[in-house]
């Protein structure tokens, strides 16, 4: 749950519930020969379609040397194919009425148009070219490399914060490589991609069969289902990625850190705990305990911190924090949250008073009726963000691709609605405590060190 | 009662006409859009002024509700900026019914929220619940409207925090450029404060946050935006009736002066040591919402500055490769409006992405936009304009937009044939009047030690301090 987007790459809202029978979300899903996924959302109330494409590659399939490697080839993957030279996408989506965008995450990288229903085919015809032909040169890898540059230094370098949470807070949390690097890579790494790696990690990863087609909205399904078959389904597939040990210890020694930010005047400490295994009843538990303690004006952070103690400023929390969401947190994440505290305040009183309102949930639980709120305000953030084609595109996507299982779209409401009070008490106990806490203190720097 | 079905044509037009077989070498040829229906909207005026719009959408079982009121921050004392923002967030912080623990706990239970947000013009209440607790919401609302007050604990532990988050605030590049820029382009009107001050935060008191409440929380000052899965129109009238009906008519204060300098160029260089980049702003005073020359300005603005293939973005971020982000923004408000150029560029490239900006800004007042490139942005605020629409939020944002900005009741259903009308002759007077580059003030936010010297060539800069 956030109390204020403070960062630029915060990301989707938590997931949330709606109660079996207060609608569905109507969809169908097939499979091309060449082994891509497709879903089908149709909705016919407003003329506006979404085209969503996932791969299932992500930070976190970089190898060393080539961190920033996953993010710099989003960056590619705009810059020109076959049949839509450089510049041509953006132009084509844009003079259609549309929008688009991508984004890199540790465990997929993800593409979107959304455009007047009645240009689909367009949008459709330019995923498929560059799923098909990218064009991966020279000139377009240098230019890229320096608009990842200047990104790190406009959402990153410049920014207060940013650098703890993006480049330190990963290294403390995670023991595994793979799990540990930064997300938007080095200068240095970056530096020395070259066409050719360009080239094998498209090949591997961007391949129809470790891809999934959403298109939700307004569309005609069979004209829809010939225009995929026309554009993607000649697309080669390849042999299936190897994903890399992600595995962290099974009880790592607790950490804590200090960083000096010299663009930060206000202190700010992150806390995790490592988390549960996706889709286990100790996620679901830990989900609802993070609203219980920082979902909305009733939490319990929000009445006892920021108003109570007027200790913590402003606030971030949830499974995953800061690179998914519960929706599509992975395995192995966290269950973090990064509060900008009262400079009255250390970062140890911060902890301490954090671990004071778990101690109170792990000693005395939750009654039904707290419990019922963060159930409804759960609910209806879900229901909320499923108005738009987009989401519900996301959604989809982000369930077939991590589960398997789009219908967890509809279903899975009921595994949260589920959680008892005395699930959540065991899971408060089992996850939050300091024996397996990680911290971060971000202190406010004199001056700057260039 | 007024009965409107809104139709919207929305006129985005078909690519590529010719082609005649599925090829890949070829975008597809795609048929124009048929326009659609908007869900029925109805309208009426309490007797005590309240302007109420309803909107039926049953598509998803949640109700949106914005109350809108002329309370931004314009009508702030001058040595009290921040107080409308004050004002809107204390509102829900206790009422003479209940206390703020009480109404966040009874908002949640309801699956629902309520907060302000407050803008130059409006302080705008936003609200939203599950659909079958929405007589709860509308109860919640008319407390907060009619009975807040702004509890002495609540309002210190609001001060206190504001300025802690006032304080982070301040860290961040854009803060200050955004302030300077204000300042330059509004001069001594209330527009020029964007932000309270830490003195402001501490002069605040309940009888300034009750005075402000009793001046401008006035039905006659509001419009009220419900939509959603909403009971029959006739039975929601009589929700609204009983729970607003009641709320005092007011005589309201007059609004400030309008009065803004001429355009007049300044340089202000705000030193902010340790940057690793320069944040650019090249701004000036552009029209308010309801001029004439508003959608000219905005196709010209998106032609500028607007989406991915903007003449910004391919320039100085695609070609030169200057910068990450590179667009122009246009903020039309009530009384006149803001039209800036915007980029974060590298400390080296400073002075040559100064340059090419001003270039850009200059050649739209020169010569005609060729028809490929105007159409194409037409298409883009035609088809953005659209998905705008797709969610309770958006339409609700969308109606308060036309309500609080004094537009007319035919602005959803013209907007895409108001864009469509925009010609080049059009673009290319507004973009003299209000783009012009030299007229236009230069903010650079950065550290001044690497980029005073290259800045020297558009003039003397003034340098600030960030702070």
């Amino acid at each position: 749950m956030k109390t204020a987007v403070l960062f630029l790459f915060a990301l989707c809202l938590c997931a949330a519930i709606v109660e079996a029978g207060d609608f569905k979300v109507a969809f169908e899903k097939y499979q091309l020969k060449n082994g891509m996924r497709v879903i089908l959302c149709p909705d016919r109330s407003v003329p506006v379609v979404s085209i969503y494409v996932i791969y299932g590659v992500g930070a976190r399939s970089e190898e060393k040397g080539r961190t920033g490697f996953a993010h710099l080839f989003e960056h590619m993957m705009f810059q020109g194919s076959a049949n839509a030279p450089k510049g041509r996408h953006f132009k084509l989506v844009e003079s259609n009425g549309g929008t688009l965008n991508g984004s890199t995450h540790p465990d997929y990288t993800d593409y979107f148009e959304v455009l007047p229903s009645n240009n689909l085919a367009v949008g459709l015809w330019l995923e498929a070219d560059r799923m098909c032909a990218l064009a991966i040169t020279e000139e377009n890898l240098a230019n890229q490399k320096e608009a990842v540059k200047q990104e790190r230094r406009l959402s990153f370098d410049n920014q207060p914060y940013a650098t703890a949470i993006v480049d330190r807070w990963p290294q403390i949390s995670f023991t595994n490589w793979s799990n540990a690097h930064s997300l938007i890579g080095s200068f240095e790494d970056l530096n020395a991609a070259t066409v050719e790696d360009a080239v094998n990690f498209f090949k591997i990863y961007y391949a129809p069969n470790n891809a999934v087609l959403v298109v939700s909205g307004d569309m005609n399904v069979l004209e829809t289902k010939r225009l995929i078959e026309t554009y993607f389904g000649d697309i080669e597939s390849q042999a299936q990625p190897k994903h890399p040990d992600l595995s962290e210890p099974a009880s790592p020694a607790p950490r804590w850190d200090v960083y000096r930010d010299t663009l930060a005047q206000v202190p700010a400490v992150v806390i995790g705990y490592p988390g549960p295994v996706r889709r286990s009843p100790d996620y679901y538990s830990l989900a609802m305990l993070d609203i219980l303690l920082t979902g909305g004006e009733s939490s319990r952070f929000q009445q006892n911190l920021v108003k109570g103690r007027q200790s913590v400023v402003q606030y971030e929390a949830n499974l995953g924090w800061p690179f998914a969401s519960a929706t599509d947190y992975k395995d192995p994440g966290h269950y973090a949250m990064f509060l900008l505290h009262n400079p009255n305040f250390t970062a140890k009183q911060i902890v301490e008073q954090v671990e004071e309102e778990l101690a109170s949930i792990q000693k005395d639980g939750v009654s039904e009726k707290e419990l019922n709120r963060a159930r409804a305000y759960f609910r209806s953030l879900y229901i909320s963000q499923l108005q738009s084609s987009l989401r519900r595109a996301m959604l989809l996507g982000k369930y077939e691709l991590l589960d398997g299982n789009p219908d967890y779209i509809n279903t899975e409401i009921a595994s949260y609605l589920a959680v008892t009070p005395d699930q959540i008490q065991v899971a408060a106990k089992k996850y939050c405590n300091p024996g397996r806490r990680f911290v971060l203190e971000i202190i406010p720097a004199e001056k700057p060190e260039k | 009662m007024l009965r409107l079905g809104i139709c919207i044509a929305v006129f985005v037009t078909a690519m590529n006409l010719f082609a005649q077989k599925i090829d890949r070498s070829k975008p597809p040829q795609t048929a124009p859009l048929n326009s659609f229906r908007l869900p029925p909207v109805f309208e009426t005026t309490l007797e005590n002024g309240l302007r109420v719009v309803l909107v039926e959408d049953r598509r998803f079982p949640l109700v949106t509700l914005r109350a809108g009121f002329l309370a931004g921050s314009k009508f702030d004392p001058e040595q009290l900026p921040g107080l409308s923002e004050a004002t809107g967030a204390l509102l829900t912080q206790g009422t003479k019914m209940r206390t703020a623990r009480q109404i966040a706990e009874e908002l949640a239970t309801i699956g629902g929220s309520l907060s302000a947000s407050s803008g130059p013009d409006t302080l705008i209440l936003h609200g939203s619940a599950l659909a079958e607790h929405t007589a709860t919401l509308v109860d919640l609302l008319a407390d907060v409207i009619l009975n807040a007050n702004f509890p002495e604990s609540e309002v210190q532990i609001w001060k206190n925090r504001r300025k802690q988050e006032l304080i982070a605030e301040r860290s961040d590049a854009a803060f200050w450029a955004e302030e300077k820029l204000a300042t330059a382009v509004f001069g001594r009107h209330p527009y020029s404060r964007l932000n309270p001050t830490l003195e402001s935060i501490d002069s605040l008191n309940r009888e300034s946050l009750v005075t402000f409440r009793d001046h401008y929380v006035a039905p006659n000052n509001a419009v009220l935006i419900l939509l959603g899965a909403l009971p029959a129109p006739e039975e929601t009238f009589k929700l609204l009736r009983e729970q607003l009906g009641g709320w005092e008519k007011k005589e309201l204060p007059s609004p400030p002066a309008v009065s803004f300098p001429d355009p007049v160029r300044k340089l202000i260089l705000v030193d902010r040591p340790g940057s690793v980049q320069a944040d650019i702003r090249v701004g000036r005073l552009a029209v308010p919402r309801t001029s004439p020359d508003y959608f000219p300005l905005l196709v010209a603005n998106t032609i500028l500055g607007g989406g991915a293939s903007s003449r910004m973005f391919m320039k100085i971020r695609e070609e030169k490769g200057y910068a990450y982000d590179a667009h122009s923004v246009l903020q039309p408000r009530r009384d006149a409006g803001l039209f800036a150029a915007v980029t974060q560029v590298r400390n080296e490239v400073v002075q040559p992405a100064i340059e090419a900006v001003q270039m850009e800004m200059e050649q739209l007042g020169k010569e005609d936009v060729p028809a490929g490139e105007l159409g194409d942005v037409k298409n883009y605020l035609s088809g953005t304009f659209v998905m705008s629409l797709e969610t309770q939020n958006g339409l609700a944002t969308q109606l308060s937009t036309m309500e609080l900005m004094g537009l007319p009741a035919d602005y959803l259903e013209k907007y895409t044939q108001r864009v469509r009308a925009v010609s080049p002759d059009q673009i290319r007077e507004v973009s003299r009047k209000y783009v012009a580059p030299e007229r236009a003030s230069i903010i650079v936010v950065g550290d001044a030690s690497k980029i005073a010297k290259p800045l020297e060539k558009f003039g003397k800069f003034s340098v600030e301090k960030a702070e």
